[in-house]
């Protein structure tokens, strides 16, 4: 943490991106989601309309498919869309920095140019059934023989939308014997590669956004593996690392709207609002621009030279504070959403409660703090 | 101020708090507090945003705020140095502005410590150790200097806190736009002392549980109070960004925007900088409750800091309603 003052952006050279997305905007609205189409689906095709402006990966080197810009544009980008009620930016920002740190030369300018494209859609292989967040636990194996190919068996779970993705980022254990964070390598497996079986999984929402992933004597190439063997730990704390900071997930323009939703429904229903629904509301807007604020400070730590570390447990947890006091929020707002067919701010609701246990349960999230945040003494295990 | 300006200027508060801390609120006496006063004065601080452009940005402010915050201290850095100073010069970009008569102004508040609405009574002159006068904002605009009087009850023992007289001498106006931009200071300036305190008293748990043993382990072993901890910390990085960004949008965005920010980063610190204390409370255990610790001074700060200028209340809301309509 930084005791001297912060550069949050020069509001000038932000203001000037702001206006040229405004303006590319104007021409090139968001596509029509038909009834029948799938989330997945419709968000590819905004993903490549985005991209094909060149606002997708501002952040990522040129010679990669970027722009070479700062964080911070990509945030400027974001904070337009919430402002417009579009979705996010896609997020890949995650899986984008795995790459660019642990990615071979060849693998950056194959994977990173089609990934920004949305040429290439990936999932992320890392929780198993025996392993959510205790990534130690995991028991998928990778074997390589004599000839230098592996071969891989075991079973992924929590694998967001494998069934319309193409590619996986997929952890395995590479030595039975190590210690986990030498054992784990990193592998980037096709899921057309025979031995995948992909399975939708229904959740709570009655979304099938989440899937099982089967692997039997799946071969796996020496090139495909991403960094050198037993670097899976290290990119997995970098992915997650990303993947808890609101900015890089997208989620901060789907909370801003729907705020902007509630305050409009509080103010068309002065008078008759239950008691203390106006400062439920009043609070979440505060956790909302508490995490764009978060959100920038961290930023503009990463421009001064701060990795993103174990203070992305931090970024997690206010994140989930934000999301679940927003949802249920808006169901006191619109309870509506209980008594009949439900809608999207019920689907939202239960997709928030997950958010607690995704990509680290606030457990996990505390204790990483505690100890490798705070360095307080490891605790006698039960 | 060049970085390495405000390093040196940093240093200098650091040096002063360590030097002036209160261990425990028996050190709360007349004399230490004026013997504070006049050492903090000799800092020349009351400069830093007197002149236009001022010398230090609202951030250098908030980061020195914030400093003082971290220890016990009984100066009014808020109100003399940095409050009361920016307020004239605001002034200065209004309406012709008549001298004012005191030589160390502080700002004045309604009794209740917040910004003084239409018909304000029971005014007081806020953070008023070395002050010999107080400033008063008028809801529409209108700024007038009042005298000070006795002593006013605070549950703060660190805080100076005057009774102002009800009628006021005119010294002049600020514009809506200055109006919004004092308030979006205060509103920063408060938040980040209280940011300081809270962030200072979770790092001092931390060492705490490292050292304190129960059932032959160090408490801070244990995962209740990991968590607990941990819990603190989020706080008190809330309220960090919230305020640190908030103080940058003073310095870069338009005084609208800067209000949003300033309004949001106080209500979190209201119930979050209070939160933090709390827990910390709870990890040093039953040695937090006693007079002696400085535990209760942190929970003062943090308690009348939270209704101070706007409650949490007062912030929920105007920041519950539609864009536009605020």
């Amino acid at each position: 943490m930084t005791d001297t003052p912060l550069n949050f952006g020069d509001p000038e050279d932000l203001e000037r991106l702001r206006h040229d997305f405004r303006a590319w905007l104007a021409g090139h609205p968001l596509p029509e989601r038909p009834a029948d189409e799938p989330l997945p689906v419709f968000l590819h095709r905004w993903h490549r309309q985005l991209h094909s402006g060149g606002w997708v990966g501002l952040d990522v080197p040129e010679q990669y498919g970027g722009r070479g810009l700062t964080a911070l544009h990509q945030v400027t980008v974001s904070d337009e869309l919430g402002a417009r009620g579009a979705p996010g930016v896609p997020r890949i920002g995650y899986l984008a920095h795995a790459l660019l740190r642990f990615g071979s030369e060849e693998q950056r300018r194959r994977l990173l140019p089609r990934m920004l494209s949305g040429d290439d859609v990936w999932c992320q292989g890392f929780s198993e059934p025996g392993a959510g967040s205790d990534l130690a636990g995991m028991s998928t194996y990778a074997e390589r023989r004599p000839e230098g190919h592996y071969i891989v068996n075991g079973q992924k779970l929590w694998t967001s939308y494998a069934q319309y993705s193409g590619l996986c980022l997929l952890l395995a254990r590479t030595d039975r014997a190590a210690p986990a964070h030498t054992s784990i390598s990193a592998f980037l497996l096709p899921l057309d590669r025979p031995g995948v079986t992909v399975r939708p999984l229904r959740a709570a929402n009655g979304d099938d956004e989440f899937c099982e992933l089967f692997l039997d004597d799946v071969r796996l190439e020496e090139f495909e593996r991403i960094g050198a063997e037993g670097d899976g730990w290290p990119l997995a704390m970098t992915t997650v690392a990303y993947e808890r900071n609101a900015q890089d997930t997208g989620h901060l323009s789907k909370y801003g709207l729907l705020i902007e939703r509630l305050r409009r429904a509080a103010h068309e229903r002065r008078g008759t609002l239950p008691d203390g629904l106006l400062s439920d509301i009043g609070r979440c807007a505060v956790d909302y621009q508490v995490l764009v604020a978060h959100a920038r400070r961290r930023t503009a730590e990463r421009l001064a030279g701060q990795s993103a570390g174990p203070e992305s447990s931090v970024d997690k947890l206010l994140m989930t504070r934000a999301e679940q006091r927003l949802y249920e929020t808006a169901l006191k707002v619109f309870p509506e959403e209980l008594y009949g067919e439900g809608g999207e701010v019920l689907g939202d609701y239960f997709y928030s409660r997950a958010a607690s246990v995704y990509g680290g349960t606030s457990q996990i999230q505390r204790n990483i703090i505690a100890k490798r945040l705070l360095g307080l003494p490891v605790g006698p295990r039960a | 101020m060049e970085r390495d300006e405000f390093t040196l200027v940093r240093d200098m508060l650091r040096a002063f708090a360590t030097r002036f801390r209160s261990g425990s609120a028996d050190d709360v006496k007349a004399q230490t507090r004026t013997d504070a006063q006049r050492a903090l004065d000799e800092l020349g601080l009351t400069g830093l945003r007197r002149t236009s452009p001022p010398a230090a940005t609202a951030q250098e402010c908030a980061l020195l705020a914030e400093e003082h915050g971290r220890q016990p201290l009984t100066t009014s850095l808020l109100g003399t140095a940095l409050l009361a100073p920016e307020l004239l010069r605001l002034l200065d970009e209004g309406e012709r502005a008549e001298p004012v008569h005191g030589a160390r102004p502080t700002v004045a508040l309604a009794g209740d410590l917040r910004f003084p609405d239409r018909d304000a009574v029971g005014l007081v002159a806020w953070d008023c150790d070395g002050a010999d006068t107080a400033l008063l904002v008028h809801a529409e605009g209108r700024v007038t200097e009042h005298e000070l009087g006795s002593p006013a009850p605070t549950a703060d023992l660190l805080r100076g806190v005057r009774r102002a007289s009800a009628e006021g001498r005119p010294v002049g106006r600020i514009t809506p736009g200055a109006h919004r931009s004092w308030q979006a200071y205060a509103l920063v300036v408060v938040a980040s002392e209280l940011v300081g305190a809270a962030r200072a008293f979770v790092e001092q748990s931390v060492d705490y549980a490292r050292e304190r043993h129960q059932y032959g382990q160090p408490i801070g072993s244990f995962q209740a109070v990991q968590h607990q901890i941990a819990d603190a910390t989020v706080l008190v990085e809330a309220c960090t960004s919230a305020t640190r960004y908030a103080a940058w949008c003073l310095d870069s965005e338009t005084p609208g925007r800067a209000l949003t920010a300033a309004r949001v980063a106080k209500a979190e610190v209201n119930s979050s900088a209070v939160e933090a204390v709390y827990a910390g409370m709870q990890v040093f255990g039953g040695i937090a409750q006693t007079w002696e610790h400085v535990a209760h001074l942190y929970l003062r700060r943090a308690l009348v800091g939270a209704t101070t200028l706007a409650t949490t209340s007062d912030l929920l809301t105007v920041l519950a309603a539609p864009e536009g309509t605020r």
